[in-house]
């Protein structure tokens, strides 16, 4: 399938061009991991934040502002 | 329901009677120590202890508001004797014995810690199914999650081997197995608990020390410790409870639906307060959201040749999500840091209006440990991605919470969640003790049958 193709060439493309080694077990955890967090990250990087203002360096200790 | 033996007491009341004299705190601790030989071989919620070392603290221990209990302490904190281990064989940073915040307030304020509770490997997973130690199992049913990742502290308390214990919260890591234990469960506000020597203190934004009790007015008694200022009790008189109509309430299974709506009703009516539908979108995204920083904070300064010479008795899951978590765009990341400014933001208008923010804390009860996976309405879903989206929001931007029990279904505990403004932990205490009083304690005094079937022998 072309999605498992170019889920497949993610993984391990990436891995290996951060010299990082992966055995079948890997592979089929990170698969499974990347099948439940990948969508929801796409969702969240088309989120439109442009008029978001960052808060940089907040206190989470408080409200922010406060 | 206490049975009258002092090990049965709840913290409040366990603290009271070595203070009045009536419990000898040296037997208590013997008796402790037998117990957790007694019941732990079918809990696995302590994972080491050291009588020693507890005698010492005892015989060293000041006057205090918890002078001579003995609590357990999740192995996500160093003892002056023991180095944490996260529940994992190896963690990628440097871990030595040393004295903690939470070991140190709890020593000034008298208590004794008895042992180190069971967690989730690596703290990541809301089930507790995955441990270098074996999975603690839960007191309602040896067979099903205690929820993590504070599984073992949750499940030496709901097991009645202590009467309290102190987790950890990243992502509702003491709501969750609260929850699935039917104990109260406090997330205070960030960066009010103690958590100096967690390996991850100095970088964290959403990590908190926090109580697991039997009740709300123990995680008083405790989170007051651990916040080093008293949790002032008050009241919760004219609550305004903001709903949402979303997955977290919505969708969930009919019991915890129920339990957790007839528990809002009954806050309502025992305070005098409202019922206001709020608007609050995007808790999907920003639960990924909390992910993606909680991921970002815990893997700098790793390399890849740590990942490539990690030990081999970390689990195959812990191996790969480690691995894993170094392809996260760091767009991603950055886009997530904006999605915490605006839900922040919107709880802050929130608040406004409403005191509390109330959903289930778990959309259904504790799955089997071979098989952590939840039935919902939208369909069979990883238990892990079901809680996190009720449990994170509070995390990535540093409200309080609470959990408590609202009830069972199928003899496994439900419960519901509060949420409310930066600094309102105490509110939350307020609002628990409110529910106690309205459901008339049924739910806090409930007991997993392990405990009850043992206790007459004990």
């Amino acid at each position: 399938m072309e999605g498992a193709t170019q889920t497949d060439q993610f993984i391990a493309g990436g891995l290996a061009a951060l010299g990082i080694e992966a055995d079948e077990v890997d592979l089929a955890v990170i698969a499974a991991v990347h099948q439940l967090l990948w969508p929801p990250i796409v969702e969240l990087l088309a989120l439109d934040t442009a008029g978001i203002e960052p808060e940089p360096c907040p206190d989470m200790s408080k409200a922010p502002g406060e | 329901m206490s049975s009258g033996d002092p090990l049965d007491l709840g913290l409040r009341a366990q603290a009271a009677a070595i203070a009045a004299g009536e419990v000898n705190p040296n037997g208590l601790l013997d008796a402790v120590l037998a117990r957790i030989e007694q019941r732990n071989p079918a809990l696995n919620a302590v994972v080491e202890t050291f009588p020693e070392r507890s005698r010492e603290m005892l015989s060293a221990a000041p006057p205090g508001p918890l002078h001579g209990v003995p609590l357990v302490i999740k192995d996500e904190w160093p003892l002056p004797w023991r180095a944490q281990r996260f529940g994992a064989a190896e963690l990628t940073v440097p871990t030595a014995p040393q004295e903690s915040g939470p070991y140190r307030v709890l020593r000034d304020a008298g208590a004794t810690i008895i042992g180190v509770g069971n967690m989730h490997e690596l703290g990541a997973g809301s089930t507790g199914a995955t441990s270098y130690y074996g999975p603690a199992h839960n007191p309602w049913d040896p067979e099903r999650c205690p929820g993590g990742s504070s599984s073992g502290p949750a499940a030496s308390v709901a097991g009645g081997l202590v009467a309290a214990a102190v987790g950890a919260d990243g992502l509702g890591s003491v709501r969750f197995p609260a929850a699935y234990c039917g104990l109260t469960g406090l997330k205070p506000t960030f960066g009010r608990a103690a958590m100096e020597g967690h390996h991850m203190a100095p970088t964290t934004s959403l990590i908190v020390s926090g109580p697991l009790c039997a009740d709300a007015g123990d995680c008083r008694l405790l989170g007051s410790v651990l916040c080093g200022e008293e949790l002032a009790a008050g009241d919760a008189d004219g609550l305004r409870i903001g709903v949402v109509r979303d997955s977290v309430s919505e969708d969930v299974t009919p019991d915890v639906r129920g339990a957790c709506e007839e528990a809002i009703e009954a806050l309502r009516g025992e305070t005098g307060g409202e019922v206001r539908e709020i608007e609050l979108p995007d808790l999907e995204i920003a639960a990924v959201a909390a992910i993606l920083i909680i991921n970002s904070e815990s893997m700098g300064g790793t390399t890849p040749q740590q990942l490539n010479e990690l030990h081999p008795e970390l689990s195959p899951v812990a191996r790969g999500t480690l691995k894993y978590r170094m392809l996260l765009p760091a767009a991603a990341t950055v886009q997530a840091t904006r999605v915490r400014a605006m839900m922040r933001r919107r709880l802050a208008t929130l608040f406004e209006d409403v005191d509390v923010i109330a959903w289930p804390t778990i959309p259904a009860p504790a799955p089997p440990l071979d098989a952590p996976v939840v039935d919902l309405p939208s369909g069979p879903t990883v238990a892990d991605q079901a809680n996190v989206r009720g449990g994170a929001l509070a995390n990535m931007t540093g409200i309080p919470a609470i959990s408590m029990p609202v009830g069972l279904s199928d003899g496994l505990p439900v419960a519901l969640q509060l949420q409310a403004a930066w600094g309102a932990d105490a509110l939350l205490l307020d609002a628990a003790e409110a529910l106690e009083r309205a459901n008339g304690r049924r739910w806090v005094e409930a007991r997993p049958p392990l405990a009850e079937a043992t206790s007459a022998g004990a």
